[in-house]
């Protein structure tokens, strides 16, 4: 899923000082799961917003609204009507979310509420950690289901370099060497002979930016 | 001394407006016999009883700010 981060209050704050109306729209998928962002977060971003403006003597509107999805546009249906009556959206969703609402209310002013971090799991309550970076070339076929692309501070799609010490990486000592992960994975397998082969320079290429894909089903669409 | 008198004067008339939420089972039991021990807190504490306070969520503590309360405290 996509983890993000709240931004420091004040930095928010600063983004809707001098409005009247404010809207905060939470994104009810991954930022909900990471705690950043869903229905919970939004009630308390609000009523921070509230308390802050009320100690500045100010009359701002702070409404809060939490829709399923930020990057489906069918799920804003629900809001088009609304939306005209604010002054700002803050957007508690991932930058794809902002994004959409930002292009499909584009009369409105449409701020993030959220650093987007990576795409990760969840370790356990409350921790995350990053495990995909999107590189559109899946390496995880060969490498034991660890990707070093990610993993490893340098990459390598051929590894571990000089710089692996007793399983730990040369960049940051705490943080584990993949290429070593890797080897222990397949070795566990029965696959070792895996780590001999020799993989081609990464083709970049395909990490095209921005990327679009379209569903073999709706190929037509596209011609 | 006539200003420090008059500064804890001050501090005196200031009754801040507190909340309290409270677990049914342990403090709101306490606050219960406090009364029939006849024992007085201020009238500015309000309390809320809870079922039990591992339900308090950060957005519970807000509200009663916004509501006005000076200072919020959860005992359970």
């Amino acid at each position: 899923m996509i983890v993000g981060q709240r931004k420091p209050f004040d930095e928010i704050k600063s983004y809707v000082d001098g409005c009247q109306r404010i809207l905060v729209l939470g994104c009810g998928t991954c930022v909900a799961v990471c705690m950043a962002g869903g229905e919970k977060e939004v009630q308390i971003l609000a009523s921070q917003l509230r308390i802050a403006f009320k100690e500045e003597g100010k009359d701002v509107q702070v409404d809060e609204e939490t829709i399923l999805r930020q990057c489906d546009r069918e799920y804003f249906d629900t809001l088009k009507d609304r939306v005209d009556k604010y002054d700002v959206v803050i957007s508690m969703a991932c930058g794809a979310g902002v994004q959409l609402a930002a292009e499909l209310f584009p009369h409105r002013v449409v701020v993030p509420a959220l650093n987007t971090t990576f795409i990760g799991i969840a370790e356990k309550e409350g921790v995350w950690s990053e495990k995909c970076r999107a590189c559109s070339n899946c390496l995880l076929a060969e490498t034991g289901g660890i990707c070093p692309i990610t993993i490893c501070p340098k990459g390598l799609v051929n590894g571990p370099c000089g710089g692996t010490n007793h399983g730990k990486c040369e960049v940051d000592k705490n943080k584990d060497c993949a290429w070593t992960l890797i080897y222990r994975r397949l070795e566990g397998q029965g696959r070792l002979e895996k780590i001999r082969e020799i993989h081609p320079p990464k083709n970049y290429k395909v990490q095209t930016t921005p990327a679009t894909i379209w569903h073999a089903a709706y190929r037509e669409e596209e011609a | 001394m006539e200003k420090k008198g008059a500064e804890e004067g001050a501090e005196m008339s200031y009754e801040p407006k507190i909340a309290a939420f409270c677990c049914t089972y342990c403090a709101y039991s306490a606050a219960d016999l406090a009364g029939s021990m006849r024992l007085q807190y201020p009238p500015t504490v309000r309390m809320v009883k809870l079922l039990c306070t591992g339900k308090v969520e950060p957005i519970h503590l807000l509200k009663a700010f916004e509501a006005g309360a000076d200072a919020v405290f959860v005992a359970g």
